[in-house]
């Protein structure tokens, strides 16, 4: 830390900002986190709690409406995937483009670097129209939407990756070969477990972009079976109208924040072992650039 | 029935608007319709049912799935029903071969004709639905299938205002009709009309006393946008089709809307302790009055093509179309199932009786028909400038 | 040692490519190829039947009658009035999302002591909820009879406001409330790498804490202020589901983004919805190409 900083004194208008927006931006979460409660039918002000509209209600309650499972399920299914295949190709992709030198290395750094900058809506435009008019026969619903999304999320993996790689440089690499390892060999064992940080913090990200995406995701979805938790309730906003949907929000909630709680556990475990510094927040401050 | 289904069949309805375009081009472009049909016979009679499994495509929740078990039941088939979203998914994907089926559960009157003319439906072979004599008779010869020799009907509704009677007065939406719109200005930010570009301007058509309503006169149709964004300043309207849940939930006053959303409304909307008289209905008369249905038909790539005739029969069936419109909401085409049986058995309350369409009315009712690429542009781009914001 | 990898020849660190190539080819699979499949579609015709596009995959056969029309009606018709909402919206929103992001970011980096590690992780919290889980928050909020009415109630407002009824305001603090953790983060991450004895000369040489934040914090945060306002403003220029979840489909809120999902998904004119499309991204050009050149920059500065 800096010795300094303290010097400044504190800030008693900046600290108010900065809390009162804290809370302006948890507040609300909070509120429709307790409308899932209510007993009553309103989604606008606080009723006797009940589990009503989480399984107490025979048909429209969240464990009782199947369009609200499928959404939940396809939801998770989807980010689940997209994290199987975006992960891997991406931490290969930030691997070659940070050693591999040359234009068209710098070209491809270039179109890795464009869909980060891209308006969701062009991509969902642009994956509708290729799915629709080129790609005809790649089957729709979830497939479209798997491939859609790992276009969108491998270039945050390369990101996050990259700028691990370049913290990290190559010395130790280069010592596992000057020991004998081949350069494969130096990879797995020695630069794999030093990104590992990194690549759980791409794990996380392409989860939540996933989970998050309503744009992409609703652009190829063609119908009620391919409807994720996103869309649904975009779509519950004017149709339905009962704090069910704030339930199945809610349950989306829970399962992220319990996922990546979990994550970031698993990675402090992980650290620990290897004796490093806990690296807080680097994966999501390196997609600013 | 669920909310999903309606927006489902409000973008099916203005979706097979479009799509039904094609249909005058093609016959300008010399096809005649009768030529282009005769590429298919309809199926021999006698013939014994497949063994199926037979495969339905619908939209989400347009059918009563104990109305289909049943069915399964009787005939010892397997139905597989594969869900679409929109009438134009349903062509583009049918036409693709990216869908097959026997049964199209619920094509849009826009879009019959582009089905027939692309090959797509088969002639019905009338011998085996007998249950088409329960159809009102209007329907044997429909404008967009003439002689029903494609298609049966399946349901119907019609378009008119829906309001609030414990805040406007009944006589005067009788007295205005549809100016009551326009007049809503105590309503501002409680009023709305149909997410629908022909269903929209045709009520400021009609308003004006135009009763061409497939007109493709740019100056009415101008006069149409210009008159619908009129109400964006008057009465801060909203373009939706959500009036069915928002009319008894009271964040409507006014709408132009659906009949079949009253009854819907009454049946399931409702707050906890509000009675269904809160809601009304006024229609225009009887000649200038626009009515829309859906249609079920058998696909011309049918591999069941007799046990899907079956279940048009089997739909059509007196008990089985009321079980159906026990949980679908939305009317059949049925002459039993009339206003006066659907309010003694409880289904729609006695003041929402002009909700249900009365033969004399289907008789004389203005339809939304087919314009053509060129002509549906026109509404389109009028549609894209209102929502803009006028 | 340490650059000797950095140094083999060119030939030599193309077996490095290797990694690369499946990302390469994806992208260049489904993303070079789509967003060249919607200049095809924007530039080809449509079925008169079925309305579904007909793209024209070669470039010598584009035919551009429908970006004149829609450039016409960008710059002279009614598109113009919705770029011009859609540039307001996005502008007051970037405004709103500096005056509350800049105070928050500059405290997270450099004030918030020993509170910092739980006032980050209250800042990074947004990040893992939906985004249309805060909106369905504001729109519970909003409702006629919903908390906000009842809180400015306490002060002896009006309380029966409508909110949802197609008011611009609510759509730029729905736009602000959704984007603005994006835009903290990466001007946390700047502040709190400026070098604390720049600040700490600046107080040296006798300037007010207030003159040293606009000499010398304030100029050396550019970067990160302008980084994350092209995060936060890309993906805005977007957006159409934050005005009409918020609005329940009023005319009056309508952004570019909702003229795309009409042409494309609603009716069938996808070559007008494509061409849309492409008017925007090119308005979005340079911001787009500004990000990506800073980022390269950066990379080269961490390889060095």
């Amino acid at each position: 830390m800096n010795p300094l900083r303290r010097k400044h004194g504190s800030a008693p208008v900046l600290a108010m900002i900065t809390w009162v927006y804290v809370l302006w931006s948890l507040l609300p979460i909070l509120v429709a986190v307790r409308i899932s409660l209510n007993d009553g039918r309103s989604r606008s002000s606080f009723q006797p709690m009940s589990f009503r509209w989480y399984w107490g209600d025979p048909t429209a309650s969240l464990w009782h409406d199947d369009s609200m499972h499928t959404a939940l399920f396809n939801t998770l299914r989807l980010a689940a995937l997209t994290m199987l295949v975006a992960t891997p190709i991406g931490v290969a992709m930030a691997l070659g483009l940070q050693r591999w030198r040359g234009k068209t290395s710098n070209a491809a750094n270039g179109l890795m670097l464009v869909p980060i900058v891209t308006p969701e809506i062009v991509f969902g435009v642009a994956l509708f129209l290729v799915f629709s008019q080129l790609y005809t026969g790649v089957p729709d619903g979830i497939t479209r939407q798997l491939l859609g999304h790992v276009t969108f999320t491998i270039s945050f993996v390369v990101v996050i990756i990259r700028s691990r790689l370049a913290a990290i440089g190559t010395q130790y690499e280069e010592a596992a070969r000057d020991l004998g390892a081949s350069r494969l060999q130096a990879i797995r064992l020695v630069l794999l477990p030093l990104l590992a940080p990194a690549i759980f913090a791409s794990v996380m990200v392409v989860f939540a972009t996933s989970v998050d995406d309503f744009v992409i995701s609703s652009f190829l979805s063609t119908g009620e079976s391919t409807e994720t938790v996103p869309i649904k309730i975009y779509a519950g906003s004017r149709a339905s109208s009962t704090p069910a949907l704030n339930a199945l929000a809610t349950v989306m909630l829970f399962i992220t924040l319990t996922a990546v709680g979990l994550a970031a556990a698993l990675l402090k475990a992980i650290q620990r072992r290897g004796g490093e510094e806990p690296d807080s927040g680097s994966g999501l401050a390196s997609l600013s650039g | 029935m669920s909310a999903s289904r309606r927006d489902f069949l409000a973008r099916s309805t203005q979706l097979g608007v479009l799509l039904g375009a094609g249909v005058p081009l093609l016959q300008a472009c010399g096809g005649d319709d009768k030529k282009t049909s005769s590429g298919k016979d309809p199926i021999a009679d006698g013939l014994s049912p497949e063994k199926g499994p037979l495969r339905i495509i619908n939209y989400a929740d347009y059918v009563n799935l104990e109305v289909i078990a049943d069915f399964e039941a009787e005939y010892g088939v397997k139905v597989e029903i594969s869900t679409i979203d929109t009438d134009t998914e349903a062509t583009t994907k049918l036409a693709s071969g990216a869908i097959k089926a026997d049964v199209h559960h619920s094509m849009a009157g826009t879009s019959i004709g582009n089905l027939i003319a692309g090959g797509l439906i088969q002639p019905l072979n009338r011998s085996y639905i007998p249950n088409f004599a329960n159809v009102i008779s209007t329907f044997n010869d429909p404008w967009y299938d003439p002689g029903a020799r494609y298609s049966v009907p399946y349901t119907f509704f019609g378009t008119g205002i829906g309001f609030r009677t414990d805040r406007i007065d009944r006589a005067l939406v009788d007295e205005q009709g549809w100016d009551t719109i326009w007049n809503a200005t105590d309503f501002k930010g409680e009023v709305s009309v149909l997410d629908d570009e022909r269903e929209a301007f045709t009520m400021a058509m009609l308003r004006r006393g135009v009763t061409d309503i497939n007109t493709t006169d740019q100056a009415i149709i101008d006069q149409a946008l210009a008159d619908v964004s009129e109400l964006i300043d008057l009465v801060n309207v909203k373009v939706n089709i959500e009036a069915y849940k928002d009319i008894p939930e009271g964040t409507t006053t006014v709408a132009q809307t659906w009949s079949a959303d009253l009854i819907a409304g009454a049946a399931g909307y409702l707050p906890e302790g509000v009675s269904d008289e809160v809601l009304g209905f006024w229609h225009p008369p009887a000649g200038e009055y626009v009515v829309t249905n859906d249609s079920m038909g058998v696909l011309a790539a049918a591999e069941s093509p007799v046990l899907a005739h079956l279940y048009l029969n089997y739909l059509l069936d007196n008990e089985v179309a009321e079980k159906n419109f026990s949980w679908v909401g939305y009317l059949p085409a049925i002459a039993k199932l009339d206003a006066d049986y659907v309010i003694a058995a409880g289904y729609v309350p006695e003041h929402l009786r002009n909700c249900v369409p009365t033969a004399d009315e289907i008789s004389k009712a203005l339809f939304l028909k087919p314009l053509g690429a060129e002509g549906d542009a026109k509404y389109e781009d009028a549609w894209a400038r209102f929502t803009a914001g006028g | 040692m340490t650059a000797t990898l950095q140094r083999e020849s060119r030939s030599r660190t193309r077996v490095w490519s290797v990694f690369a190539l499946p990302g390469i080819g994806w992208l260049i699979g489904f993303f070079l190829i789509s967003v060249y499949a919607v200049m095809a579609v924007a530039f080809g015709s449509a079925d008169p039947f079925l309305k579904t596009a007909i793209p024209a995959w070669n470039p010598l056969e584009w035919d551009f009658t429908t970006m004149s029309d829609v450039l016409d009606e960008v710059f002279t018709g009614y598109l113009r009035k919705v770029f011009v909402r859609t540039f307001a919206f996005v502008g007051l929103a970037l405004v709103g999302c500096i005056a509350i992001g800049y105070p928050v970011a500059y405290y997270a980096a450099r004030k918030a002591g020993r509170r910092k590690g739980l006032l980050l992780a209250a800042l990074v919290l947004p990040f893992w909820i939906s985004y249309l889980m805060r909106m369905l928050a504001w729109t519970n909020l909003l409702q006629p009879d919903g908390l906000v009415n009842q809180f400015i109630g306490w002060f002896g407002l009006p309380d029966d406001r409508t909110w949802l009824d197609g008011e611009w305001h609510t759509v730029v603090i729905g736009l602000i409330y959704g984007y603005v953790p994006f835009f903290i983060l990466p001007l946390y991450s700047t502040l709190e790498r400026i070098d604390g004895r720049f600040i700490e000369a600046g107080r040296d040489l006798g300037a007010s804490s207030f003159q040293t934040f606009l000499r010398v914090t304030l100029p050396l945060s550019v970067p990160g202020l302008m980084a994350a306002s092209v995060v936060t403003i890309l993906p805005m220029f977007g957006d159409y589901y934050t005005n009409s979840y918020l609005t329940s489909g009023s005319p009056k809120t309508e952004m570019v983004g909702n003229q795309v999902e009409y042409y494309l998904r609603i009716v069938g004119q996808p070559q007008r919805g494509a061409s849309l499309v492409l008017v925007l991204m090119a308005m979005l050009f340079v911001l787009m190409v500004y990000y990506m050149v800073t980022t390269i920059r950066q990379q080269k500065a961490a390889d060095r």
